[in-house]
């Protein structure tokens, strides 16, 4: 009888040429509560499934999705679901999540998790339900964007169905591609092109059985109580103008990266801003199944239709990219939905080329910063991989310079190969150190260290001893929110959060879980990646950021200077180690990885 | 004046934190007190470090040395100010740093309303044997010292062909400083800095977006002339720089001030 919450197995699913098999995976209860799901549990099962050295894109390269014990409990956010692979941009692990539906049908298919391996000889989409998965041809959906197809499917299967997709870049493998699932992304570090290189457009799940938990009274006592939590001051930003309200508060601190990072302050802010569009352009605010806060805002794009838009893809097709003028920023995150693009990797990699171009290392006088048409052209020629450039920037930015060469690898925005998001590592100094070391690559959601750099209880421009704690703990407190899993929105509501998650935990699950343990849990978490990490070849040089960010500083409107030394980033990468009971490598030891159960 | 000008209250604080936080405002580097043995001091900004004069009743030149020495290899060069500088601006403390510039300068001096202002000078940390040695011989005044050093003197004209001085400063009263109790009184008397304050996201709901011109002598008072609380869901940034949500930090001409949300997730 597996824990509540639990069916105590996943579905491993593999495809082959026109048919696909599947077998449970029985997931031990010591796994379950080591992993608890999502990210964690995601962790575990590419350890397990995955063989060292596999080619990202190629058939034994396994996908997961991966469900959580809170999922379809009435808990306010927790209608979400990881996706985790071999990266095919990092070559390391990556994990993503998305919202809403799909997690709870997926769920409710009887399983934990739902493992995708093989390649179909053609495009299909894969069914999952109780009675295990099929495969079906779907040549028809080739080059529809994710919201097309799932159209196409619920029209072909029926309403009963929860897609996942991919759009055209995912079917052509580029590198940044994602997965998404009623406009929600899971985005980071290109899961979709895995999908893509596997023939499978798309996953339907259907739900087919109900879930077990332990003490639903005291679940429902549990829910009503985070529910009423989620309306206060903490989310009040999410709710009244979403992250996209962090773009002008981020250019007044000058920690909004610019023009390929040249920049910590964009002098067409105030046109992208949230408080400016909501006035002239908001029509509506939309939540994921199951969230109170409703972080989601759509506008009005001129000559019709509408966009949800959000802090890091205005970043990353604005200021990144030079450009202020919200139409086109609207326009190419419109585009990114539609070719199924991560808008952060799609803007770093746009504006290195900007760069690049302007700097004379790549041949396309047309690639300008601050050009709109620019941007969607070259989006463009992404999606479709066109020859030349379009094929050279499908790579992503780290591939792109080492095909380029020369110094243009130290102003590609990456980190293991992952683009920056929108932080700035020289003014946000403790988010640099989590920059550096995430497993993920450059990434805001595995590691929230800009949370300490923007408390005003560290000094952000001087990184050092507690910086790396800072970072050690929003590292570890994402680690459970990933897993568990719950929206990071609503982590500001929680005093004292490895205990009170913990109180969520025990009558969903009941285990005896407790704050230490679930502290325990985040240390083993973050420590199963690296190690997956080191099993496919990263090594302690890249726990780094690029060279622009250590010896270039940045002058703030305050006359003083920003500067993030090598130095002073070894210094914090080393602590960081300290921290988390590594070798000077950043290597645990041999008992540290024994207990990481990872092999059963 | 009766008691310890540090010690004095400022705008909801005493003078001595109010020239401590604005320095640390300033300055990249660390910032020293230097105290009289068993002095006491009243709070001063957590990142403020305090060193203790060996022997009492040397003067300045003294606590001079004391504050050079406790410096060694942490920085080049320092500011070097008394406590009684109520109108003390950052932009006059940035353009005496940047005398140092000038590989040759020892010390570098202004020379202003009137009067030399060693107490508003900057000086390198390497002098301090040389000052222990002239302190040891009973040469306690500063024109001493700049006997046997370097010295870029700054004159009134010199100081104001800076723009940014010229611009929030353009009388120097940062080099205003109080002796008497007519001095305080006239201090205290005179209107808080006029600082620019704008509200960011949930907080600049309700019509309360865009630039609003308050007089404010400190972030707390900043807060409340615009109707914000500072708790644990508020932070502020002055001139783009630190984030904190200290009441007590010192505002001065010019400034901008942002109030933002402290969740900055997304």
């Amino acid at each position: 009888m597996p824990a509540g919450g639990y069916f105590g197995k996943a579905l491993v699913v593999d495809i082959g040429d026109r048919a696909a098999t599947s077998a449970p995976l029985a997931l031990a209860d010591a796994v379950l509560r080591a992993y608890l799901g999502g990210v964690g549990l995601g962790t575990w099962l590419l350890h397990r499934l995955a063989p060292a050295g596999v080619d990202p894109l190629a058939p034994p390269a396994p996908l997961a999705f991966v469900f959580s014990p809170l999922v379809g409990t009435p808990l306010t956010t927790s209608a979400k679901f990881a996706v985790v692979a071999k990266s095919p941009l990092t070559g390391l692990l990556t994990d993503a999540l998305a919202s809403s539906r799909f997690a709870i049908a997926g769920k409710l298919t009887g399983h934990d998790a739902i493992v995708v391996r093989g390649r179909a000889a053609q495009l299909s989409v894969l069914l999952v339900d109780g009675d295990g998965a099929r495969l079906e041809a779907a040549p028809e959906l080739a080059g529809l964007s994710a919201a097309e197809a799932e159209a196409a499917v619920r029209e072909r299967f029926g309403r009963g169905w929860q897609t996942a997709a991919i759009g055209p870049a995912g079917e052509r493998r580029v590198r940044y591609a994602t997965i998404s699932h009623d406009g929600r992304h899971a985005g980071r570090g290109g899961l979709g092109a895995v999908l893509g290189a596997k023939n499978i457009k798309a996953v339907l799940v259907r739900a087919s059985t109900r879930v077990a938990i332990a003490d639903q009274q005291a679940v429902l006592a549990a829910a009503k109580d985070l529910r009423e939590r989620s309306f206060g001051p903490a989310t009040a930003k999410y709710r009244e103008l979403g992250t996209l309200a962090n773009l002008l508060a981020f250019n007044a601190v000058s920690t909004l990266p610019t023009r390929n990072f040249t920049a910590a302050t964009f002098d067409g802010a105030h046109r992208l801003a949230a408080e400016e569009l909501h006035e002239l352009r908001g029509v509506a605010r939309n939540s994921c199944a199951s969230c109170s806060i409703g972080c989601e805002h759509i506008y009005s794009r001129k000559g019709g239709g509408q966009q949800r838009m959000e802090y890091e893809n205005v970043f990353a097709l604005g200021p990144l990219c030079g450009v202020s003028d919200p139409d086109d920023v609207f326009a190419a995150s419109a585009r990114c939905d539609e070719l199924g693009l991560d808008t952060i990797s799609a803007g770093g990699t746009i504006a290195w080329a900007m760069e690049c171009a302007e700097r004379g290392l790549i041949d396309a006088p047309w690639l300008r910063f601050g050009d709109g048409a620019a941007l969607l052209r070259a989006l463009d020629m992404i999606g479709s991989r066109e020859p030349g450039l379009g094929e050279l920037l499908a790579q992503g930015s780290r591939r792109a310079a080492a095909t380029v060469g020369g110094a243009s690898i130290d102003c590609a925005p990456q980190v293991k190969g992952l683009e920056l998001p929108g932080y700035e590592p020289r003014t946000l100094q403790a988010m640099a150190l989590g920059l550096a070391v995430n497993a993920r690559g450059a990434d805001h959601n595995r590691s929230g260290a800009y949370e300490a750099d923007l408390s005003g209880e560290h000094d952000r421009l001087n990184g050092g001893a507690a910086q790396v704690v800072a970072a050690v703990g929003t590292e570890d407190r994402a680690a459970v929110m990933d897993s568990m899993i719950l929206c990071k929105f609503l982590r500001g509501v929680f005093d004292e959060p490895f205990a009170e998650w913990a109180a969520l935990l025990r009558p969903v699950t009941g285990w005896d879980v407790d704050a230490a343990e679930l502290r325990a849990t985040a240390r083993r978490i973050v420590l199963a990646k690296r190690v997956f990490n080191q099993r496919e070849g990263a090594t302690a040089a890249d726990d780094t950021l690029p060279r622009r960010m250590l010896e270039t500083p940045l002058e703030l409107g305050s006359g003083r200077v920003a500067a993030l030394t090598a130095d002073r980033l070894r210094a914090m990468v080393a602590g960081y180690y300290a921290e988390r009971g590594l070798d000077q490598e950043g290597r645990p030891s041999r008992e540290a990885e024994a207990a990481l159960l990872l092999g059963g | 004046m009766g008691r310890p000008k540090g010690a004095l209250e400022w705008r909801g604080s005493t003078l001595l934190h109010r020239t401590a936080a604005l320095l640390h405002r300033t300055v990249g580097g660390p910032v020293l007190v230097v105290a009289a043995p068993g002095q006491e001091l009243p709070a001063l900004p957590a990142a403020v470090e305090v060193v203790a004069d060996p022997v009492e009743g040397l003067g300045p030149m003294r606590g001079l040395a004391t504050g050079l020495a406790a410096l060694d290899g942490r920085a080049p060069a320092a500011f070097v100010c008394s406590t009684d500088l109520p109108f003390l601006h950052p932009a006059l403390v940035r353009r005496v740093l940047r005398g140092f510039a000038d590989p040759d300068a020892d010390v570098v001096l202004p020379v202003a309303r009137g009067y030399r202002q060693p107490l508003a000078a900057g000086y390198r940390t390497a002098l301090a044997p040389l000052i222990e040695k002239l302190l040891a011989e009973g040469d306690l005044r500063p024109g001493m010292l700049f006997r046997h050093c370097r010295v870029t003197q700054l004159d009134d004209d010199t100081l104001l062909a800076d723009p940014d001085l010229a611009r929030l400063d353009p009388a120097l009263d940062s080099l205003v400083n109080v002796n008497e109790p007519d001095d305080y009184a006239a201090a205290l008397a005179r209107p808080e800095p006029e600082v620019v304050v704008e509200r960011f996201g949930a907080l600049a709901s309700g019509g309360q977006r865009g630039p609003r011109t308050v007089r404010a002598a400190s972030l707390g008072a900043a807060a409340a002339a615009v109707g914000i609380a500072l708790d644990r869901h508020v932070v502020a940034a002055v001139n783009g720089d630190q984030m904190t949500r200290d009441p007590h930090l010192p505002l001065v001409a010019g400034d901008t001030v942002a109030f933002l949300s402290a969740d900055a997730g997304g």
